[in-house]
Formats: C-alpha cells, structure tokens, sequence
C-alpha cells in the first residue's frame, strides 16, 4: 500500500531494555491514603528501540506516521460480504490494547468477523493477539495465547484484570456467546464466559468493566445491537432505498433491538445478571454500540453513558448503591441541541474542553455531526458542537470509534474520530458528495473553547482513506506520545505512530497492589498553574479498547506541581514536583 | 387494531370477491359489470373506518398517556413543594418530575419508544405529511418538534433546580411546563 511506509531511526537508547525504579523524593498521602501503603515510583517502561523520530512536527503540531506493515500487523479483518447486504457486514470489529505478559509493553488484540460469499461462509476471520517486542514489530502469538475468538463472528474486546489477580483479562463480544478470556499468567488464556454466566449469545457490541456498586471488584456492562439470527444474515439481501438510488441493507430500523446485560460480579470467577434489579433495564430496546463508566457529577462513583444508534443514548446516573437512574433525557447528553435522536456508533469521555468537568463526545451517522456535550461537573450536559467547530469539520464523515488525548503534547486534549460509510454503494454516487473510505478527523484542541480540523496537517498516513470503525489509542512504544490503532472493514489494521512530540508529557499509572491500573482512579495533574484531568478505564470508543494508563500532554512544563490520584473509595494520594517526561506509576 | 380484527378484515374480503367472482359467473358475457363490486366497496368501507379509528384511538392512547403524565408531574409538584415547605429534602421528587417533563416531550417513557419504533419499522408514520414538513419528529403523535424541544429544555431546567430546589423557581417552571401542555391539549382539539 502506498500510504504505508516507514521511517526508520536508531532509538535513543535502545540497547537492553531494563526497568527503571527511582523513589520521588516527596510523597504525600491525605484522607484515607494515611492508612494505605502508598508507593509512588518514576517509573520507565521500556521504550521500544524504534520510537520513530523525536519530532518531526514543531510544538503543537502533528505526524503520524504508518507503521503497520513493518510492525508486522497482517491479520485481515473480515465483515461480510463486499456489497454489505447485512448491517452485521458493515458493523466491523474492534481492537484492544493489552499488556498480556506484564513486560511493560503494549501488545495488541484485534477481533475478526466472517468473510462471506452470498450466503456461503468462506471463511471464519481468527482473532490475533499480538505481543509487542520492543523493537518496533509484533509477534502473532495467537495460537500460544488460545484467544482466537472461539470461532464466532466477533464484535469488540474490552481489557481489564475481572478477577483481580494482576494479569490483564479479555471480554471479546461477539455476533454469539460472548467469550471471556482469563488471563493465566502463563502466556495463555482460557475460556471462562460460561462459568463466569456472562455469555448473553446474541449481537453484542461495546462493553466495560467497573465497580459499579462500590464493592471493590469488577462488574460489567454489554450494550446489544439488533435482534437477528445467522440465517437472517447469511440470507440478506439489499433492499432498503437509499435516496432512490440504489438498494442497501436494511435497517436499523425495521428490526428489533436488542437488550443490553449488566452483570453484577459476585465473586469467584461467577457473575449474576442484574440488568433491570440495577435499576439498567433497557425498556426502548434501543440500538446500543458505545459503553464507557465515568463519573460525570464527580460524586465519586462511575455512571455510564451508552451510545445508541437512532435512539436516545443513555446515560445512567449511579446512585451510590449499585442502583442507577436513567437520566439522560433530561440531562441533556440524550438528543441533539434539537432534541433529535442520532444515530450513535462510538463514545468518548473526559475533560476535553478543560474546565474540570467531564464531557461526553459521540460519533455520528454522515450527514449529521458528531456531538460534544460539554458537562458541567454536575451531571448536566450541552450539546456544543455548533459553537466548537466541531459540527462542520464531523458533518460529512460516517464515524465511528473516538478518543480524546492530547496528540501534540501542548497540554490540551485533542479528539481524534475513524469514519467510514456503511454503504459500498455510495461511490457509485459522487453527485452525493461521500466516499466509502473516509479519512479519520482530527480535531485540534485549540485551547479557546474551539476545536480546528487539523487532519490535513497529521501527515500523508493520516489521510489515508479507509472503511474504518475501531479506534484504540496507546502510547505503544513508551516515548511519551499517543499512538493510533484502527481498525478497517475487509483489510488488515493500521497502526499510525505518532512522530510529533512537540510538548513535554507525563503518564500516570494509578495501580493496584497486584499491580493492574485500577479502574475508575481519577488523576489530576498539575503543572503551570493548570490542572488536567484524567481517568482509569476501559471499553469507550466503538468496540475498542485504550491504553489504560492516563496520559497528559504538559507543554512546555518540565516539572509538575502535583500528581493526585483519586481512588475509588475517595481515599487519595498526591505526589508533588514531580519530573516532566516519565511514567509515573502510584500505588494504592 | 388487533391481529384479530385485521384477519377478520381481510377473511371479509375475500369472501366478497368470491362472492363477486359468483355473481359475475351468472351474467351473460355482454352483461359484465363495468364498476367495482358494491360488496367490495362496502367491505374496503368497513375497513377504512378500522383503519381511520385505529389512527383516532392511537391518537386517543397518546393524548391519554401525556395527560397521565401530566397528571402526575402536577402531584410531583404539589409533593415537592410540600417536602420544601417541611423543610425537607426535594430532590428526588424534582428529579422526578424532571422525568416526567421530559416524558411529555417523548410522548412516553422508553418502553413506549420502543412502540413506536416498532410501528414506525412496519411503516406507519401517524403524521406523515407533518413529518415531511418538518413540524412532528419521526412517529410522534401529538407532540411537535416545536413542543417536544420545550418540554426536553423545561425537564433540563427542573432537572437542574433539584440539587437545590426552591419554591419559586418549580413554580416558574411548572408555570412554563403547564402553558405549553396547555397549547398542545388546545391544539388537539
């Protein structure tokens, strides 16, 4: 592929890759913290030897450069056939970002669907795992691991450790019984959906694991599609009129939506369903995709926002007692500012506008934008897409997975969006203005209130069209800046190094005594006057899954004032001047 | 209308063409009616008027489910403000209440947008021209898109003022929530 090529440098210190370990010199521990065993370590994971250049953009800039193909990322990911007769072909896979072997490096998981022929199976797409050497290239350890995807038509993967024994687990979420892979230790994974009770066979999507009645351990959360069978899949045929000029799948509409599961995790491997005693029963039977649990009114524990597709999008407001209250329609992260339902595909969440309080993004149908609701700290929402600039530069792009990190370093979080059309058809229609690629957008936080679509300025690989869906962001080669994996419909993924450190950064590891990052931990960051906060989780973006260390971009900081992190629970603990440009792991 | 009634429908019909095929059969071949059955007629009749007051009882449901909601917005308001009086905690019963404005403009909770996504799945729009025109958003009955944006703002605004609620300003908002049903039961009629 053309826009695929690689730059290759000699690492700055490539040699050996030793952990480093340095004491900070002054800790402090407030609240409950006193009474913890609290440890916080400059910690450096290893930088892998081919980081890429330093900087190829100045400050504020931004480079992204193609390294899929050297890295070694060949899988092709199936979706169906190449018409698209089935929406089940056009909804594409997800990715992951996981640490399986605990080394420090981030290796990749990616989900594979079915490649058909008509109504002919032609192939059952093989899930990949693969682990990350440290050298700029990956290594297909697929079969070693046992994490082929069992055989089902996959749909999304969300990482995190659900039996709490330090080692990174796997919920893969398929077009069938969801697979629950179990992170040995060994190198290998098994099976333990159906002893855990959370296969739920049905078309499930995005998914997240949180402590959502406080109780110290892992629930989880699998939002569901549509109602349909494989013969109705296998059997489709296009017939839905698209703007009278040609026929493409059906749906969503005219099909039954399917009910999202919350399992409550009981302990023991086991978890129970608890959808609807939770207080989460999914009565509009709406087209569910996104799931991200974030705390929107800072009251300590994780709501959960849910990114339906031509539905209200949900957002659940945690009681404190394992119970929530749907609160989106009059919170205003349900509709539009019109009160319009969208068509909902991905989410992000966060502080991305950099007021202290968390917003809510998700991606959108083409020829409708995708939303910002900024939030108020207080659980209320607006819909600010119109006055950020983000509802033209997002109109015309059928999007898809979303992250908000800070890609230039300049100390604000940017937004990056994958797009691509559900409909083959529309190149035979240029009159209409839309691609079936589409290029991803990256929206520039231009630290006024504004977001500038800065794609065109993100290097040539960035503008490279795909059909794309999963979005998983990560820092995969420890040089301080965010990496971009997506995933594509038909081909294999693209992983787009970011070559652009243009401020300086710091990466916060709040962990566990087991040593996984420790979902829900907030961290707020310090440095020059300016706050910056962050948060520890998994799922969010469509069928995705992100680094789970929080990474903020510093500017021109070369110190930080304070690093405090917030567990779940309220107990906190705060590191103060701490060095710019490090992975700062801080212990419960 | 029942799955019952539509087969009984649809058996009359094609009974009256059987029986029209028959009469037809009688006639001599210069004498072939040129006009469609009068059974026909009557019974496509018939079924005009279930399919014109099954439009008039969904219209009838969904009148009937705002004025249940509103009914009990009215007793949520008359609650709060007695909990405020008492010096008690209101937040519930506002956030409450919140729910219920913003039902008004959903025309249901999310059970009955299930409903209607369904019969909107088998093709019935109750306000297909109003659609088209951009005044009712896809499958509503009696809300506009006008109204329902008041009503989604009026439940933000409620919903806001539960943290901290006060008399007045529920007043003032009910007093908004109230002008509004009020314009929509008025325009119903």
């Amino acid at each position: 592929m053309e826009g695929r090529r690689r730059r290759v440098r000699e690492a700055d210190g490539g040699g050996p890759l030793i952990r480093r370990t340095i004491l900070t010199g002054r800790l402090l521990s407030i609240g409950f913290a006193a009474t913890l065993a609290l440890a916080c370590r400059h910690e450096a994971p290893p930088r892998a030897a081919d980081a890429g250049p330093a900087a190829l953009a100045g400050p504020g800039g931004f480079h992204f450069t193609d390294v899929s193909e050297a890295a070694g990322l060949t899988r092709v990911l199936h979706a169906g056939r190449p018409g698209k007769d089935h929406l089940l072909d056009s909804a594409g896979t997800g990715a992951g970002w996981i640490d399986f072997d605990r080394d420090g490096l981030l290796d990749i998981y990616l989900v594979n669907g079915w490649k058909l022929d008509g109504s002919r199976v032609i192939e059952k797409g093989r899930n990949a795992l693969y682990r990350n050497r440290g050298d700029g290239t990956f290594q297909d350890v697929t079969d070693a691991a046992g994490v082929s995807g069992e055989g089902h038509w996959g749909s999304g993967v969300t990482v995190a450790d659900y039996d709490g024994d330090g080692w990174p687990d796997m919920l893969v979420t398929n077009f069938g019984p969801n697979v629950l892979y179990r992170n040995r230790g060994d190198g290998a994974f098994e099976n333990t959906a159906a002893a855990a009770g959370v296969e739920a066979p049905g078309w499930n999507t995005g998914a997240a694991f949180f402590d959502a009645d406080g109780d110290g351990d892992l629930d989880l959360y699998v939002a569901a599609y549509i109602v349909a069978t494989m013969e109705e899949v296998l059997n489709a045929t296009r017939r839905l009129d698209w703007k009278g000029v040609d026929k493409v799948a059906f749906g969503p509409f005219g099909m039954t939506g399917a009910v999202d599961h919350y399992f409550r995790n009981e302990g023991k491997g086991r978890f129970k369903d608890a959808t609807a005693e939770a207080g989460l029963a999914d009565k509009g039977l709406a087209f569910g995709f996104g799931v991200r649990a974030v705390d929107i009114d800072d009251d300590g524990d994780l709501d959960l926002y849910i990114a339906n597709d031509s539905d209200a999008n949900y957002l659940y407001r945690n009681e404190g007692n394992g119970q929530f209250m749907e609160v989106g329609l009059w919170s205003g992260a349900a509709f539009d500012a019109h009160g319009a339902a969208q068509a909902s595909m991905g989410v992000a969440a966060g502080d991305v506008i950099g007021d202290g309080a968390v917003d809510l993004f998700v991606t959108n149908f083409s020829e409708d934008f995708s939303t910002l609701y900024q939030g108020d700290g207080q659980g209320f929402f607006e819909d600010v897409s119109d006055r950020t600039g983000i509802g033209k530069a997002t109109y015309m792009p059928l999007s898809w997975g979303a992250v908000f990190e800070d890609l230039d370093n300049d100390g604000d979080r940017d937004i990056v969006e994958a797009s691509g059309h559900i409909y083959p058809q529309v190149d035979a229609h240029p009159e209409f203005g839309m691609t079936y690629r589409q290029r991803s957008t990256l929206l520039e936080n231009t630290a006024d209130g504004r977001f500038a679509d800065a794609s065109a300025r993100a290097g040539e690989d960035f503008q490279a069209p795909w059909c794309s869906r999963g979005l998983a962001a990560a820092d995969y080669d420890n040089d301080g800046d965010i990496d971009l994996l997506l995933t594509h419909l038909d081909e294999p993924p693209t992983l787009l190094r970011n070559d652009a450190t243009g401020g300086s950064w710091l990466t916060v590891v709040p962990a566990g005594a087991n040593g996984a990052p420790v979902i829900g931990a907030r961290v707020l960051v310090t440095a020059g006057g300016r706050t910056q906060k962050g948060d520890v989780y998994n799922g969010g973006s469509y069928l995705s899954s992100h680094d789970p260390r929080v990474h903020f971009g510093l500017g021109t900081a070369t110190m930080v004032e304070s690093v405090e992190v917030i567990w779940p629970g309220g107990a906190r603990s705060v590191a103060k001047d701490v060095k710019a440009n490090q992975f700062l792991t801080m212990r419960r | 209308m029942t799955k019952r009634t539509i087969t009984s429908v649809g058996c009359g019909v094609a009974l009256a063409a059987l029986a029209a095929l028959g009469i037809t059969s009688l006639h001599a071949a210069d004498d072939i009616s040129s006009g469609t059955p009068a059974e026909l007629v009557s019974t496509y009749n018939t079924l005009a008027d279930v399919i014109l007051s099954a439009k008039a009882s969904e219209a009838n449901v969904v009148r009937s489910i705002l004025a249940a909601t509103y009914r009990h917005a009215e007793v949520g308001v008359a609650a709060a403000k007695a909990k405020l009086s008492a010096g008690q905690d209101a937040r519930v019963i506002v956030e409450k209440l919140a729910t219920l404005v913003s039902q008004l403009g959903n025309e249901g909770d999310a059970s009955v947008a299930a409903i209607r996504k369904r019969l909107l799945e088998g093709g019935h729009h109750h306000n297909a021209a109003g659609e088209q025109q951009g005044i009712f958003d896809e499958g509503f009955v009696i809300v506009t898109k006008a109204s329902r944006k008041v009503f989604l703002d009026l439940a933000g605004r409620i919903g806001k003022l539960a943290p901290k609620p006060d008399a007045a300003s529920l007043d003032a908002a009910w007093k908004d929530v109230a002008a509004e049903y009020a314009k929509l039961t008025a325009a119903g009629r």
